[in-house]
């Protein structure tokens, strides 16, 4: 679903973001990426829908080689890709129902299959009760729920999630691993940048550790270390 | 993918309000520059329809020294009957000068009483059998040097600096419109770009939801043209009701003779007017193309 093939990329100024990265991640996976701040965990993420470019190396998402992709068509790249933030990234001046709506409006999708769509996925996040309510009105757990929701209403093959729990206290980011959880039995692969020991190690899937961009250990069913 | 038109509409419409006192600064920036526009068009235009008149009655004008004798006036008549080139002559003497003097500076009285009847020039004014401007000359330089004339004044030589000043005139409207367009471009830019900071949240999680750049950028682009439309259609009005009659007051305004014979014709206001709405999408579009390109990159 994801390869990376010596994948390098150096921002401004020789801060080298990631060097020689060679990694395969199947369809279905669920996979941590540890490391210290800097270790190139976010860069990893945004290569891989397109935000950012490498210097060196091919990535393949999907079967497509990104590296090629004319700009006009990673806005369809990204159709396929949910991302879900730290920060959530929700909109103020919109309900819970209008921003994961919101989502799919702006892809053109048609009123009639918004109106089934939403009310779906806010059922599934556990908020149906909370549609109406702006984001300022909910807590962290629930702002990251609708943020999840937005991401995954129009079903991607994909989900990446940066550091989805840095912001949440220990109860509310088990509820958010357990949807996350969820949504990778549907199928969804999800790569989740983390450094929440525990989650990693309570989940014990693959971790892919970065150290100074480097791929230092990838391992099935891993700790944190 | 087709851009659903209700979208479009609610994006531009939060957009437009959401930043009024810009909003507003750019559409006026754009009335007055493309008022000084259209104006400049239409005195343009008032110009030549002037200008087409005085060629169809092309003319030069005789004027005698106020101290000629009769027979040398005679003498200069007698010539220019004989003249086949000459098909019309009339004779304008020392009282209807003066009468078309003081006609001519009313507004001056202190002018007019300084002027007598006899200190002023009598004259034939000639209406030619031909209309070619240098058979013209020719014809009249004749009698430059006869006994009694003071002097040749062809009326082509009024039609082309009342043309000149005109031109002068226009040229400077012109160019200040040409300098408030640019201006207008500019506020268009950054009400835009301001308008495109205010959203850029949403901005950002349309593009992380892949929505298509033409997506982003249209309300935007939208949002400058109606700008400008709102604009034109302010000087559009000021053109019709205002400037309009205003050049066809001065054109019958005696005491102001250069503007007589000046004409805006309903076809040159159509025109004008159309031109005006053009370069007023023009600017909102570039103004806006601008804005969404270098401040939306992918």
């Amino acid at each position: 679903m994801i390869t990376l093939e010596n994948v390098s990329k150096v921002y401004k100024g020789d801060v080298t973001a990631l060097s020689d990265a060679t990694v395969e991640i199947d369809k279905g996976e669920f996979v941590f990426l540890v490391g210290a701040s800097g270790s190139g965990k976010s860069t990893f993420l945004r290569l891989v829908n397109k935000e950012e470019s490498p210097e060196r190396g091919r990535i393949f998402v999907a079967g497509k080689d990104i590296a090629t992709l004319s700009s006009w068509k990673v806005p369809y790249l990204r159709r396929n890709i949910g991302s879900v933030f730290q920060d959530y990234k929700l909109l103020t001046n919109k309900t819970v129902y209008e921003n994961v709506a919101f989502a799919l409006e702006v892809i053109g999708r048609p009123r009639h299959v918004i109106k089934t769509q939403v009310p779906a996925i806010l059922d599934l996040v556990g908020l149906a009760k909370k549609v109406g309510n702006f984001p300022n009105e909910l807590s962290g757990g629930e702002q990251q729920r609708v943020s999840i929701a937005r991401a995954f209403v129009n079903r991607p093959l994909i989900l990446l999630a940066d550091e989805p729990t840095g912001n949440l206290d220990p109860a509310t980011s088990v509820g958010i691993m357990r949807l996350l959880d969820r949504i990778n039995r549907t199928g969804t692969t999800v790569l989740m940048a983390t450094h929440d020991r525990s989650i990693v190690d309570t989940m014990r899937r693959r971790v892919i550790e970065l150290d100074r961009g480097s791929i230092i250990r990838d391992q099935s069913r891993g700790v944190y270390e | 993918m087709a851009i659903k038109l209700d979208y479009v509409a609610r994006e531009t419409a939060t957009n437009l309000t959401r930043n009024v006192t810009l909003t507003l600064a750019s559409i006026l920036t754009v009335v007055v520059s493309l008022t000084l526009f259209g104006s400049a068009m239409m005195l343009n235009q008032g110009v030549n329809n002037a200008n087409d008149r005085f060629k169809g009655g092309i003319e030069f004008i005789v004027y005698l020294q106020p101290g000629s004798t009769q027979e040398q006036q005679d003498s200069v008549r007698r010539d220019l009957e004989a003249n086949p080139d000459v098909r019309e002559i009339t004779y304008v003497d020392q009282d209807a000068t003066y009468e078309e003097f003081k006609r001519l500076f009313g507004d001056s009285p202190q002018l007019v009483e300084t002027v007598t009847p006899e200190i002023l020039p009598p004259s034939f004014r000639i209406a030619p059998r031909v209309q070619d401007p240098d058979i013209v000359q020719e014809l009249g330089r004749q009698f430059e040097d006869k006994a009694g004339v003071y002097d040749v004044v062809f009326a082509f030589e009024v039609v082309k600096r009342i043309q000149e000043t005109f031109n002068k005139i226009g040229v400077r409207f012109l160019l200040a419109a040409v300098l408030l367009l640019v201006a207008a471009l500019m506020l268009i830019l950054n009400t835009i770009r301001v308008a495109m900071f205010a959203r850029r949240r949403e901005i950002e999680v349309m593009k992380l939801v892949g929505a298509t750049n033409w997506f982003i950028r249209v309300p935007f682009i939208v949002e400058g043209i109606i700008q400008t439309l709102l604009g034109a259609a302010v000087a559009v009005a000021s053109m019709t009701f205002v400037i309009r009659p205003f050049i066809d007051e001065l054109s019958q305004d005696k005491v102001l003779p250069i503007f007589q014979g000046f004409e805006v014709t309903d076809a040159n206001l159509v025109f004008t007017n159309l031109l005006v709405v053009v370069v007023a999408v023009v600017i909102g579009a570039i103004g806006s193309a601008v804005a969404v390109s270098r401040f939306l990159d992918v």
